[in-house]
């Protein structure tokens, strides 16, 4: 980033108009990311709702099986309305959505928001979790790997993140499970408890798995940024300064490299959703995910439904703040 | 040589050597692990499906990794799933980045504001999903296996890489050279086939290379979630579910071997896509 140089002193006036000009800036940045968001959230609330268009023949026959007699399949598709026109199905699913009805499992008679609502905060725990454990390690690692100029340092730095970017998360939970979970005795091998305290007790391991896919490309992102940070003459001019160390690190090297990671993190969302549905499985923790892949198994359609168009609102949701942060922290674009 | 060429060459020599240890490492791993995959199992005097020993047997002279619940060689079933894995994340990759490339291409040089928009938030929509949990949506519907995992994957990662074409194309659509042969009367086809697509996919190709490393896991993951392989046939995903449960207790071999063969796969990938992004970044500030 080309830092403009000032030449004429700031005036009053000129202060003010720019204070103002800057306000306008984040109005029209909030207004636009604002109406984006909303059109994303209506198609990604299209292609979840069409889903049930690729099914090869009738949903309800596929899902019931062969041994069900017509009579049963028929009112199962009145009940669900699809016999109804693609629109009018769309259009009740949409209304319906904004009453918090997301429609019902064809098996157990349990709605769809039911399940998302009892099973949502365990995921959203181990997400948070995971992303808590990312920025704890990938903020030290950035930090060591950007201040130690030794090449030999970097080329380990790489090669060793290029690498665990490379590992299956999957794989590396069954190890961890051995390793922590049976010969260590430090993790509970399954099981869960729904307390606050008492479950971290059973999502620690999952989490620290899980950030294994986000340690390195934060960590990456982090150090390219803290590099470029370095190059900065108030760097020179805190160290000249003999600012405190904590101090020095926070507000001369993390503070201005932040905003491009926080725009990352909230782009990875995603991928940690994608991550707790495999941990979910390998831990038995009764969380969305696993919720998923049973309603997949079992081809309960509209669970599967409601579950992917949720994660897909949670991700436009994050991307919104991640933006809006990533903004707020880095206004220089704008300013200048 | 002149004098005068000899810093440059020195530099050359510096960035050459950079990328290159990680590619060469990179593709001598995966042509190891891509002989083995096509020698071991038409050599080997167990057939993948066979039942070859005692079950659970652990790895000795006769099995080198055991086998598996069945009794089935481990040895020979990792290395027979070679190609299975591979080729599926092959095509995986493949078949979005050509569709991606070519529809975000269009998009990036169309005039029509309605298509652009209208396709354009599809694509918005697409991406919106996290990838593994709409891959695993779309198999609920289009039913498991192979090639429905190869459709999945292809149905949401089209809409990756063609927002970034997207962005490309409309750089390159403004380039000088484009500008050149629309002058001289050149067809629209030929100029969208020679000048604006392989200067959009040398992006999105670059692109293919990291995700090469995920398809490969994600293809993995999803048989070992069970929406995957059928089976007889082995694969890696697909043997880490058989030996789940089994590894926990300490019989270690069935689940091992295929998870370090699928680990190995991704690191190849990973020191291939790492060094020509090296290579390239070192090109692209010189």
């Amino acid at each position: 980033m080309s830092a403009t140089v000032e030449t004429e002193l700031p005036s009053e006036s000129n202060v003010s108009k720019s204070k103002d000009r800057n306000r306008a800036a984040l109005r029209k940045t909030f207004l636009g990311r604002i109406f984006r968001s909303i059109s994303v959230s209506f198609w990604v609330m299209v292609i979840a709702f069409s889903l049930i268009r690729l099914s090869p023949g009738d949903p309800v026959r596929i899902a019931l099986g062969t041994e069900a007699t017509e009579e049963v399949v028929t009112s199962l598709r009145q009940q669900f309305g699809l016999d109804d026109s693609f629109i009018q199905q769309f259009w009740s699913y949409f209304t319906g959505f904004f009453r918090g009805d997301l429609g019902f499992s064809f098996f157990n008679g349990r709605t769809v928001t039911e399940i998302v609502t009892t099973h949502l905060p365990v995921t959203l725990m181990l997400i948070a979790l995971s992303i808590g454990f990312a920025i704890i390690i990938a903020i030290p690692v950035a930090l060591f790997v950007a201040i130690s100029k030794k090449d030999s340092i970097n080329y380990l730095f790489r090669a060793s993140t290029s690498i665990s970017l490379a590992l299956p998360g999957f794989f590396l939970a069954l190890v961890g499970l051995l390793i922590f979970g049976i010969y260590f005795n430090w993790a509970p091998a399954a099981g869960y408890e729904g307390e606050f305290p008492g479950n971290l007790k059973y999502l620690w391991l999952p989490a620290l798995v899980n950030c294994g896919s986000l340690v390195p490309i934060l960590s990456r992102v982090l150090h390219s940024s803290l590099v470029d940070t370095l190059d900065e003459e108030f760097v020179e001019t805190g160290i000249i300064r003999g600012v405190k160390k904590i101090r020095f690190y926070w507000s001369y090297l993390l503070r201005p490299s932040l905003a491009p990671t926080v725009v990352l993190l909230s782009y990875m969302v995603g991928v940690m959703i994608g991550g707790t549905v495999i941990m979910e499985t390998i831990f038995s923790l009764p969380g969305i995910g696993r919720e998923l892949i049973t309603a997949v198994d079992a081809r309960d359609y509209p669970v599967v439904q409601g579950i992917v168009m949720i994660f897909g609102l949670i991700v436009v949701f994050f991307s919104f703040i991640g933006d809006l942060m990533g903004y707020l922290l880095d206004r220089r674009v704008t300013l200048s | 040589m002149s004098e005068s060429t000899h810093q440059s060459d020195t530099t050359k020599k510096k960035f050459v050597k950079e990328g290159t240890f990680g590619i060469y490492t990179g593709f001598v791993m995966l042509g190891l692990l891509l002989i083995a995959g096509a020698v071991i199992p038409r050599v080997s005097k167990y057939q993948p499906d066979e039942l070859a020993s005692m079950p659970l047997a652990p790895p000795s002279r006769q099995n080198l990794f055991g086998t598996d619940v069945l009794g089935r060689d481990v040895f020979v079933r990792v290395f027979d799933a070679v190609f299975i894995d591979l080729g599926a994340a092959v095509f995986g990759v493949t078949i979005p980045l050509v569709v991606g490339t070519v529809v975000g291409t269009l998009l990036g040089i169309s005039k029509s504001k309605r298509v652009n928009s209208l396709v354009g938030s599809i694509i918005d929509g697409i991406n919106a999903f996290p990838f593994l949990i709409f891959v695993i949506a779309l198999i609920a519907f289009i039913g498991p296996g192979i090639a429905s995992i190869v459709i999945a994957i292809s149905l949401v990662n089209w809409a990756r890489y063609a927002r970034i074409a997207r962005t490309r194309a409309v750089v390159v659509n403004q380039q000088g050279y484009v500008e050149a042969a629309r002058t001289l009367g050149f067809s629209k086809k030929r100029i969208l086939f020679k000048h604006i697509i392989p200067n959009v996919s040398s992006e999105t190709r670059a692109y293919a290379l990291s995700d090469f490393i995920i398809v490969i896991i994600a293809v993995a993951a999803l048989s070992f979630l069970g929406l995957g392989i059928k089976p007889p046939q082995a694969e890696w995903g697909g043997m880490i579910r058989d030996g789940r449960d089994l590894f926990t207790v300490g019989i270690w071999w069935p689940t091992i071997f295929p998870g370090l063969a699928l680990c190995w796969a991704g690191i190849a990938v990973a020191f291939i896509s790492e060094g020509f992004t090296r290579r390239s970044r070192e090109v692209g500030t010189r």
